[in-house]
């Protein structure tokens, strides 16, 4: 990488940037899932290590949820980005340069946020962790640089159209970095109390709902047409979901704070617009299973396909629990309860981290031009983080309903905690199997770069068979 | 717009964008902002001072330039007995929290109350200060407001701490900062809900209970009991500093964290606190070849310990 | 990029328009994807339509609240009445007085079958209760916590006099903005949806491209 940080960008090969992108998230993951293995297993056993300020679960949670989120997930998007934004308008990444810069002061700035947060410096506010100084580099020379290249390389495409994938892709960039410009006044400018309540939970749900969601949908937009080789069913269900993505997924930010004394008319307008978040749900579920059409074998065939579908079809469970969970009829219930924990990670394990870990397979294939190391460790990779994800999403659910009856009924409670000891050990072995399966695809996708054979000029990946 | 017509297309993009954060935003912001503080937002913002996350004057998030809260018996000038109040110490060049440095943010009564009656726009960071909250009515409502004891009793705050005994001071706002920095919230609430919550937790906060505080840190993932009025359900210290030091030693069936490290080197004696020691001594008794556990050192007065117990024994 | 709005339903854009996107649609190979030009099926259609129905309905607190102070009115005042003191058993009191309330009909019936109370959860909130309606509070904005009867804390609606109100509201100016940001929703995308051709015509991806 450093020999490119200083080369001239037409030295630099094309889709550099991304392959870096690409193996610096599968690394992310691996730290991230190895660190929420280890929270859980702290949950599950306290006193597993114990007695140091570093190891307490404390200073490790956030670790983990920041480093899956803007390790892991957002470094796949810029991966997709690098790759997907210029075959979409047959041309080349706008600066391969620019990228290198991005790819090598996000893997330095996110280190170096995690290692401050790890210590315990921290802005206490959750998802927006990080220190503001960090808040400022990340707006700086991480959102803004990706926003460029991207903006920039749609702007010299050599097409007259711009497909779904990128509106979803420039608009995804520009609103995040809003979104973090704007969800961090609370410590640029010092606000308190509701506002800074409020604004920490504008922050966190526009990053998912802005961000993670829209562009994880926008890969998918990409790899099944690409893959299966059908158009896309509708254009027009497309313009569906991306507006209804920019109007109603913007909005419901007050949800998150139901049970908090917020004003009753801002949960009203937030909680209907929070059920509406199932409208652009609808519209890329069916839009994106009608794609298949005729085309359904290569889901189990084809390891990008399989890993793109098994993500669309999580966005129903997903977006039913996200839109009804948040009502007044339904949320004292399940409030603040593992309910919620369990779909957080429905969102960022099962329908996202699925979608970009197929842009990630598909993606390095692509640009190194080698065909996947092994279909079988493929396999086994998609299995056990399916299993791992399921064995955690379905024990914590348990664990909410636990935490929920006991939140209505007047258990003391210890007794919650006793009754949700099973579910902690079960959501500890889940995440150790996610943890697992993500070595696997290292070990494989660094395989892949060794070993893989080569495709020929003007074949793409899927059109060779699998060897192993 | 129609097919490829992406100059509508990206002008719609900034109206819906924008009316988005029109709404949830600006119309908001004129409600939240317009709260009138309550008694409870006062005594946590002077008790809490500036900031209790990263903040400039305390980048390792370790609670420096917090101001003390001090239950004052007699009068610190006169030496004359007194009712019990509490005061707030901030030392000279301890930031004032937002509701001294911008009072808009205490809502139009209080913030009339405090700059006419409690003249609070004369306070000096650099010559630091002491408040106390007091109560009037204003247009017909009983509020809570708060008072520059500087300017209006004298009272400095070298001479307020030298007057008051060691137990009658409470390290509250650095303890909500370790409170923060050692992610307490992360598995127990400050927000009792609606539901039993009420019964079993105690009243949820009101409106104006946040005024001026950050972060809220009310936490979203209860793992463990909400503390926001924990201080009101047990107030014993004793059992605080066994339960923070091994939390089994009190609840077998606790699955949260052990905090002896907050003991930092030396207990109250000044002697070193030897922790494998303890650690042995505990996993003896744990195998039963000890009656009783080990006990539990008492913490120095300047341990960071002492300072969260400190914060936890104020929410009442 | 000309209009026409003699058959908006049909399309919004002139023929000129319309045979300029067919081609170009046609033409294109945008990283060799193609897209097609499919309307939204019509079950979709009525599920987004259910989602925006739902989504007020379920918003509306139907569930979940403490009991108010005003499911136990009629119970309170059913109490010193001779009918209720004849009776002995605090058990039979109840149920007569459960009884005798259903019998007259209640429009709290259902959060008093989810509420039940016994004699002597009335007798702890009685007094607070009779005090309130004394100093003619809306009961509704009490709960009943415990023994005691106390403020609910819902807070940032006002009452037309200007004095908050304590409930769960069914409407408010949250929902007014959400019925108006919806059908600007629904015009702006139907506009952006029927500026293209027609979904009777469906793009032929081989005129231009092979294989």
């Amino acid at each position: 990488m450093f020999k490119y940080l200083f080369a001239r960008n037409e030295d630099i090969p094309p889709g550099t940037a991304a392959v870096y992108f690409g193996y610096s998230s599968i690394i992310w993951f691996i730290i991230g899932t190895g660190l929420g293995s280890f929270n859980a297993a702290k949950l599950a056993f306290p006193d597993f290590v114990t007695g140091s300020e570093l190891f307490a679960f404390g200073h490790m949670r956030q670790v983990h949820v920041h480093a899956v989120i803007f390790g892991w997930i957002s470094m796949a998007f810029a991966m997709a980005m690098m790759y997907i934004t210029p075959a979409l308008g047959n041309t080349r990444l706008w600066s391969e340069k620019l990228g290198v810069w991005n790819c090598f002061l996000w893997n330095v700035g996110l280190s170096l946020g995690l290692t401050l947060l790890w210590t315990g410096m921290t802005s206490g506010r959750e998802y927006s962790d990080f220190p503001w100084i960090i808040d400022l580099y990340i707006a700086a020379f991480i959102a803004l640089p990706l926003a460029i290249n991207v903006w920039m390389t749609i702007l010299k495409r050599r097409t007259q159209g711009i497909y779904t994938t990128n509106w979803f892709f420039g608009a995804g960039v520009f609103m995040v970095t809003i979104v973090f410009l704007v969800g961090n006044t609370p410590e640029w400018f010092q606000l308190t109390g509701l506002s800074e309540a409020y604004l920490t939970w504008w922050f966190a749900h526009n990053v998912l709902g802005l961000w993670i969601t829209p562009v994880a949908a926008a890969i998918a937009y990409y790899t099944v047409p690409k893959i299966t080789g059908n158009p896309l069913y509708s254009h027009r269900i497309g313009h569906l979901h991306f507006w209804s993505v920019v109007v109603f997924y913007s909005t419901p930010a007050a949800h998150h704070l139901m049970s908090a004394p917020l004003p009753e008319w801002l949960k009203s307008f937030a909680s209907v617009e929070g059920v509406l978040i199932l409208v652009p749900a609808i519209a890329f579920v069916s839009n994106l299973l009608l794609t298949m059409t005729g085309k359904w074998h290569y889901f189990v065939d084809n390891l990008e396909i399989k890993f793109t579908i098994t993500g669309v079809l999580l966005a129903i469970p997903l977006n039913m629990q996200g839109g009804f969970q948040q009502t007044r009829a339904i949320n004292w219930y399940i409030h603040g309860t593992g309910w919620i924990v369990a779909h957080a990670h429905l969102a960022l394990l099962g329908f996202s981290t699925f979608l970009e870990a197929a842009a990630v397979y598909y993606g390095l294939q692509t640009i190194m031009r080698r065909k996947l190391y092994s279909l079988t460790l493929g396999n086994f990779h998609f299995w056990l983080l399916l299993i791992g994800f399921a064995t955690y999403w379905i024990s914590m659910t348990i664990a909410g309903l636990i935490q929920g009856a006991a939140k209505i009924y007047e258990v003391p409670y210890i007794d919650t905690v006793i009754a949700e000891h099973p579910y902690m050990i079960a959501r500890w072995v889940g995440g150790t199997l996610v943890f697992t399966s993500n070595i696997v695809w290292l070990y494989n996708m660094w395989m892949t770069a060794r070993a893989g054979t080569e495709i020929p000029a003007g074949r793409l990946p899927h059109e060779l068979a699998y060897e192993r | 717009m129609a097919f490829r017509e992406y100059k509508i297309g990206t002008r719609l993009f900034g109206v819906a964008l924008g009316g988005s954060m029109m709404i949830t935003l600006y119309f908001p912001t004129i409600d939240m902002t317009s709260v009138q503080a309550t008694e409870v937002a006062l005594r946590k913002a002077l008790s809490a001072g500036r900031q209790n996350g990263f903040a400039y004057e305390d980048p390792f998030v370790t609670g420096e330039g917090k101001p003390v809260t001090v239950v004052l018996r007699k009068d610190p000038v006169t030496g004359e007995k007194m009712e019990p109040m509490e005061a707030y110490v901030f030392p000279p060049g301890t930031p004032f929290p937002s509701a001294i440095r911008h009072p808009r943010t205490l809502g139009s009564g209080v913030k009339e109350l405090s700059l006419q009656q409690g003249r609070i726009g004369e306070a000096d960071e650099s010559r630091g200060a002491v408040f106390y909250v007091d109560h009037a009515t204003y247009q017909g409502e009983k509020l809570a407001y708060i008072v520059n004891a500087t300017a209006i009793k004298g009272w400095q705050p070298e001479q307020v701490l030298a007057s008051v005994p060691e137990e009658d001071k409470k390290y509250i706002g650095t303890g909500k900062t370790l409170f923060v920095r050692e992610q307490c919230w992360w598995c127990h609430t400050l927000l009792p809900e609606q539901t039993q919550d009420w019964q079993y937790f105690g009243v949820p906060p009101r409106l104006g209970d946040f005024n001026s505080e950050g972060p809220t840190a009310f936490g979203s993932d209860r793992k463990a009991p909400d503390l926001l009025h924990v201080a009101s359900r047990n107030s014993s210290r004793e059992w605080m500093l066994m339960h923070f030091f091994n939390p089994r030693l009190v609840q077998p069936h606790s699955i949260m964290p052990r905090f002896d490290y907050l003991w930092d080197e030396v207990d109250a004696n000044g002697n070193k606190i030897d922790y494998a020691a303890w650690r042995k001594a505990y996993e003896e008794y744990e195998e039963g070849k000890r009656i009783y556990p080990p006990e539990v050192p008492e913490p120095h007065p300047d341990s960071r310990i002492r300072k969260l117990v400190d914060f936890i024994l104020s929410l009442k | 990029m000309a209009w026409r709005f003699d058959n908006p339903l049909y399309t919004l854009s002139d023929e000129e328009s319309n045979k300029r996107a067919m081609e170009l649609w046609e033409k294109e190979s945008l990283g060799g994807l193609t897209e097609n030009n499919n309307r939204l099926p019509v079950p979709v259609v009525w599920l987004l339509a259910l989602t925006i129905v739902t989504a007020f309905a379920i918003t509306f607190p139907l569930w979940g609240q403490r009991p108010t102070a005003a499911i136990y009115e009629e119970y309170i005042a059913l109490m010193d009445t001779p009918e209720v003191q004849q009776i002995q058993d605090d058990a039979q009191k109840m149920e007569y007085i459960v009884r005798t309330v259903k019998a007259k009909g209640s429009k709290y019936e259902a959060l008093q079958d989810r509420h039940p109370v016994d004699m002597d959860d009335l007798r702890l909130i009685k007094d607070d209760i009779i005090e309130l309606k004394r100093q003619n509070a809306d009961l509704e904005e009490y709960f009943v916590v415990g023994p005691d009867v106390v403020l609910a804390n819902f807070e940032g609606n006002l009452k037309p006099d200007g004095t908050r109100e304590r409930k769960q509201p069914w409407w408010d100016k949250g929902y007014t903005i959400d019925v108006f940001y919806v059908a600007y929703f629904c015009i702006a995308v139907m506009i952006a949806v029927k500026r293209l051709p027609h979904y009777s015509w469906q793009p032929d991806h081989h005129k231009y491209h092979h294989g």
